[in-house]
């Protein structure tokens, strides 16, 4: 009865999973244990049996190259099993039959080739021995070579794989760089490509803005012909206003002129209204011995004066002057026009007079005659009366 | 192999048609590497020819020492490869091919499928995935029993269990076969 440890020893033996210590202790038991030993045989078997599940026909090559191997390298069996050194060349005897006359040497000859066959043979055989260990030795040196050849094939054959590998990476590693220059490449294209569609957009802009230039151009040359103009229908419009200002002047010293016009038109009116309410009153002589004796008042009741022209009235004496009294109801007594005295020539005068005191209605006028400078209160004699 | 061991061309031809398609995916698969495994599958036939006499029926079958001959070369060859890999300070699980792929599934060339394979997939297929798992890497990679417990992040102890019991149940199971 083999132990779950065994079992397992086992198992890990039979997938070649034991190392070292516990390989050889393994091994050590083995060796005793022929039921161990079965059932490594069976572990391996099933193990060897997942092989199976890998099975891939290989390429006929393959089998091409397996078998030209085999037929360079002759079979260890058919080197080993050709029959044995040549030890059946034996010579035939060495001399002819010689009957009777050499028949009393014959034991003698006999003898003598006995004893050279026989050395003969022992030196044949050393001979054949010691090229049979050289043989051998050669074999082996062979084999030996034939595994150095192997191995360093071998060796050769990783390092050479190994390069391929690098040589493929390198490849790879080129390809990738050469589809990154081709990227690059097309993006530089594509760049160009844009960068000249900018150019000829550029062109394109320019040619339009040399267009729009020449338009400008073209329409500053109408603004400077249009400014032009204007300057000249602003010094025509200067010369107009000029003349306009000029007209105007005229204008308005004509207004002015008709303002002044007006102004008269309108005293004059004020002079026909304000006559039209003046109180004109003619004075009569109210002495007997000098009856052509002659007063005209003319009252402004605007203004609130008056002239008097006075004619034929008798000169006076030095000491005496004529006065004049205004008769208003709302007064008394006659107020006080003022005095004065005739031309000595004509006899007459005339003056504008201003009461005294304000008189609102005006019922008749009276000149007497006063001491000189005139007196208040009438005392003297009336000379002239008008109402 | 007897007949083989006498230089018999005929039955070399013969085991050739037999072995060389689970001897060449078992290298591919380790190797991963078409030309690599053909050269490796061309010496171990060369190997085969030469040492036929060797042979000892005694420690197992012929196709058990064909494939352990094509197994350790293989292995031998992608541990020196993860050596120099790891010299090199590459990441050697990628180069193993220890993708999520499923060897036993993905493995096989539909032209090849035999009754043999037929029947160990059938086998494999009723085994639980874990198990499965543990066989696949320990027979396709050159991981060693402590690799594969990292690989599968399960305890190195769990992992030989694994192994034990896909292995013995494999071998009934083949063993239960018409």
């Amino acid at each position: 009865m083999i132990d779950e440890r065994h079992e397992e020893l086992a198992a890990l033996y039979a997938l070649d999973q034991l190392e070292g210590d516990e390989r050889a202790q393994f091994e050590t038991a083995l060796a005793r244990d022929p039921t161990l030993q079965a059932l490594v045989r069976e572990l391996r078997a099933a193990s060897s049996a997942l092989a199976h599940t890998a099975s891939t026909i290989p390429p006929a090559t393959l089998k091409e190259r397996v078998f030209a191997s085999i037929a360079a390298a002759p079979h260890p069996a058919g080197s080993a099993q050709p029959p044995t050194p040549s030890h059946a060349t034996r010579p035939e005897s060495s001399g002819g039959r010689r009957p009777s006359l050499l028949r009393e040497f014959l034991p003698w000859a006999i003898a003598a080739g006995f004893a050279l066959v026989a050395a003969w043979t022992g030196v044949r055989y050393k001979s054949e021995q010691s090229a049979a260990v050289q043989l051998r030795r050669e074999h082996a040196l062979a084999d030996v070579a034939l595994q150095g050849v192997r191995q360093q094939l071998e060796a050769e054959r990783i390092v050479t794989r190994r390069q391929l590998q690098v040589l493929d990476q390198q490849v790879n590693e080129a390809n990738t760089r050469l589809a990154q220059a081709r990227t690059e490449l097309e993006r530089a294209t594509a760049n160009l490509a844009a960068a000249t569609n900018q150019t000829g957009d550029r062109a394109r802009r320019l040619t339009e803005a040399e267009h729009q230039l020449g338009l400008a151009r073209a329409a500053a040359g109408d603004l400077e012909r249009q400014l032009a103009d204007r300057e000249r229908q602003a010094v025509r419009l200067t010369q107009r206003i000029e003349a306009l200002t000029a007209a105007g002047a005229d204008i308005t010293h004509q207004l002015e002129s008709a303002r002044n016009r007006i102004a008269q038109l309108t005293a004059e009116m004020e002079l026909q209204r304000d006559i039209a309410d003046f109180k004109i009153t003619v004075l009569a002589s109210m002495v007997k011995d000098n009856p052509q004796a002659l007063a005209v008042a003319v009252w402004d009741p605007t203004k609130k004066e008056g002239v008097l022209q006075v004619e034929k009235l008798p000169a006076l004496r030095p000491n005496q002057d004529y006065q004049l009294w205004v008769v208003d109801p709302q007064y008394p007594d006659p107020v006080d026009g003022g005095v004065f005295n005739t031309d000595p020539q004509s006899s007459g005068t005339r003056f504008i007079f201003k009461p005294r005191q304000p008189v609102s209605a005006v019922n008749a006028f009276a000149i007497s005659r006063e001491r000189k400078g005139g007196v208040a209160k009438a005392e003297g004699p009336i000379v002239l009366l008008g109402k | 192999m007897e007949r083989i061991a006498h230089g018999d061309r005929a039955a070399f031809a013969e085991l050739y048609e037999r072995f060389s398609g689970p001897l060449y995916g078992t290298a591919l698969q380790i190797l991963r590497e078409p030309s690599e495994a053909q050269d490796l599958v061309h010496d171990s036939f060369v190997t085969l020819w030469e040492k036929a006499a060797r042979f000892d029926a005694t420690r197992g079958t012929v196709f058990s020492w064909a494939i352990t001959l094509v197994r350790n070369r293989a292995i031998d060859r992608v541990r020196m490869r993860r050596r120099r890999a790891d010299l090199l300070a590459a990441s050697a699980p990628s180069d193993l091919g220890l993708g999520d792929d499923h060897a036993f599934a993905s493995g096989a060339d539909a032209a090849s499928t035999s009754d043999e394979a037929h029947a160990v997939r059938a086998a494999i297929a009723s085994l639980p995935a874990e198990q499965q798992r543990a066989l696949e890497l320990a027979f396709f990679t050159g991981l060693t029993q402590e690799e594969i417990a990292r690989t599968l992040h399960t305890p190195l102890g769990t992992v030989k269990a694994w192994i034990r019991r896909g292995l013995l149940k494999l071998r009934d199971l083949l063993a239960r076969r018409p």
